[in-house]
């Protein structure tokens, strides 16, 4: 089995591009086998930090890689020594597998920022599994030395809401004339951010919007506490205050993840390793699939134990690994 | 998805490789880009797009981050020797030179042999299909995955 070069671990602490080539090429290890997660904890004795990461999420097109180029600048004039690390998650192709990774496009005034780290992770259709890829990267980055970290992720969907969880606070960004946006605020998702961004201020609508949205919120059936705040991204209005907002609410969480003992992250991640494992192999393992079939099938069957036994096939199932001709996003 | 459909490259450890297309020059036609960019993602690829006007600097650190598997650049404006050498020159400096790098555009067939001189793996023209520049591409990162330093 290979195991994780000991040299990269160390680089990785490097200021420069040694450690930001080095911190690159772990996050991929770990983003191609998260098995490999928990020896990259065990070896750099679970870095504590980043002492704040921050979720973006929000239908496409409503401008959240423009609100992260926006946040940057904000949050480098805040904390002048900080370093912030971005991962910006598209989505995969479910035809293909492939993925156009686009949002540095909007970030790019920063390209050459050294105390910024971008990083692009395509969903890859993981069953559930998205979130443990962005945990492996959120660990380097913390082994990296980064202070704070921005996920931006796209809709609202099961895999975000599991993604989000990791972070301290999270902001549903929506947007006057996105079609996606009203359905959203529809399906009531903007219940998993403490934060409601209408971005888009400069556009007619927006206040319309905002207005739509604290109605909603007023009639919601609910106890949680949630700010609606107003900001162009392009115009950089509202920006800084955003940034403040977005920082006192994740700081105020941020301590729960940060108590959170070694034995405990640990478990949480054995949870998910075995998870995808058996995810896996129930959804790729051909013996089960067959199994499956039968079982469904056969008419005299009866369904009681089929749940029991196939767990005990994935338990036994002798790869997690699909074949390289089988693509695991199918 | 159907048996039939060609199974796309992946690297050893089972990930999917990784490119890195960008569009440097001071023109604002990302066309190529674009095109190149879509038949990759169709192709099965995850490519990082990063947009046009892009200096040798912004690559090569967007490049680094990303840990990509190569490097594809457009180039329309004319200056591709000196952008292509500064872009070499700047992977070196970076311990990233065996990164394969491709560089796609209206080049002139007398510059070529020069280009790969500095480094750049393949040239393609404004006529190459699909087809070509996916195999093309998997025949230089399989080779590449096996010499790629730990
Ligand atoms: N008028 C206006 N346009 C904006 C604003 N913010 C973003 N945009 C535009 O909205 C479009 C989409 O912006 P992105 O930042 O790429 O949006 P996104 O939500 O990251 O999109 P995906 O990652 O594709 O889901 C771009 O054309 C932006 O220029 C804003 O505050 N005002
Ligand atoms: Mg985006």
């Amino acid at each position: 089995m290979n195991v994780l070069p000991d040299d990269l671990i160390a680089q990785a602490r490097d200021g420069g591009h040694i450690g930001m080539r080095a911190g690159a090429r772990l996050m991929t290890l770990l983003e191609n086998d998260p098995e490999k997660q928990a020896e990259f904890l065990r070896k750099t004795g679970f870095p504590s930090g980043p002492r704040l990461v921050l979720g973006i999420t929000g239908a496409p097109g409503c401008g959240k890689s423009t609100l992260v180029d926006a946040l940057l600048a904000a949050f480098r004039s805040l904390h002048p020594d900080a370093r912030i690390g971005v991962i910006a998650i598209d989505p995969s192709s479910p035809f293909t597998g492939g993925a156009i990774l686009a949002d540095r496009v909007r970030m790019m005034r920063h390209a050459e920022d050294p105390a910024i780290f971008v990083r692009s992770m395509a969903s890859r259709g993981h069953l559930g599994g998205l979130a443990l890829g962005v945990g492996g990267v959120l660990s380097v980055m913390a082994w990296m030395g980064f202070d704070i970290v921005l996920i931006e992720t796209v809709g609202v969907g099961q895999s975000e809401v599991d993604i989000v969880r990791t972070a301290d606070e999270v902001a549903v960004v929506l947007a006057p004339g996105n079609g996606d946006s009203l359905q959203l605020l529809k399906a009531g998702l903007m219940e998993i951010g403490g934060l409601i961004v209408v971005n888009k201020a400069d556009k007619d609508g927006a206040e319309a919007l905002r207005d739509g949205v604290l109605a909603m919120l007023e009639l919601a059936d609910t106890t949680r506490h949630r700010e609606v705040l107003l900001v162009s991204a392009t115009e950089n209005r509202g920006v800084t205050e955003l940034a403040s907002r977005f920082e006192s609410l994740g700081s105020a969480n941020s301590h729960r993840r940060s108590a959170e003992t070694r034995r405990e992250k640990a478990r949480q991640l054995l949870l998910q390793l075995a998870t995808r494992r058996l995810e896996h192999s129930l959804e790729n393992h051909p013996r089960i699939r067959e199994e499956l079939v039968r079982r469904i099938e056969d008419p005299s069957g009866s369904w009681t134990g089929l749940v029991q036994d196939l767990l005990a096939a994935a338990a036994t199932a002798d790869s997690i690994q699909p074949s390289p001709r089988k693509p695991s996003h199918v | 998805m159907s048996s039939d459909t060609p199974a796309s490259p992946r690297r050893p450890d089972g990930g999917r490789f990784r490119i890195l297309i960008a569009k440097p020059g001071l023109d604002g036609h990302d066309r190529g880009a674009k095109y190149v960019a879509n038949v990759l993602r169709d192709a099965g690829f995850e490519v990082i797009y990063t947009g046009i006007r892009r200096t040798p600097e912004q690559i090569v650190r967007a490049a680094l981050q990303e840990d990509v598997d190569a490097i594809g650049i457009s180039l329309l404006s004319g200056a591709h020797m000196t952008l292509v050498a500064r872009l070499t020159g700047l992977l070196a400096e970076h311990g990233a030179d065996h990164l394969p790098l491709f560089v796609g555009g209206v080049i002139p067939e007398s510059d070529i042999p020069e280009l790969k001189a500095l480094g750049v793996c393949e040239v393609y023209g404004p006529g190459t299909s699909a087809r070509t520049l996916v195999e093309s591409l998997t025949v230089h990162l399989e080779k590449h995955v096996h010499e790629r330093p730990a």
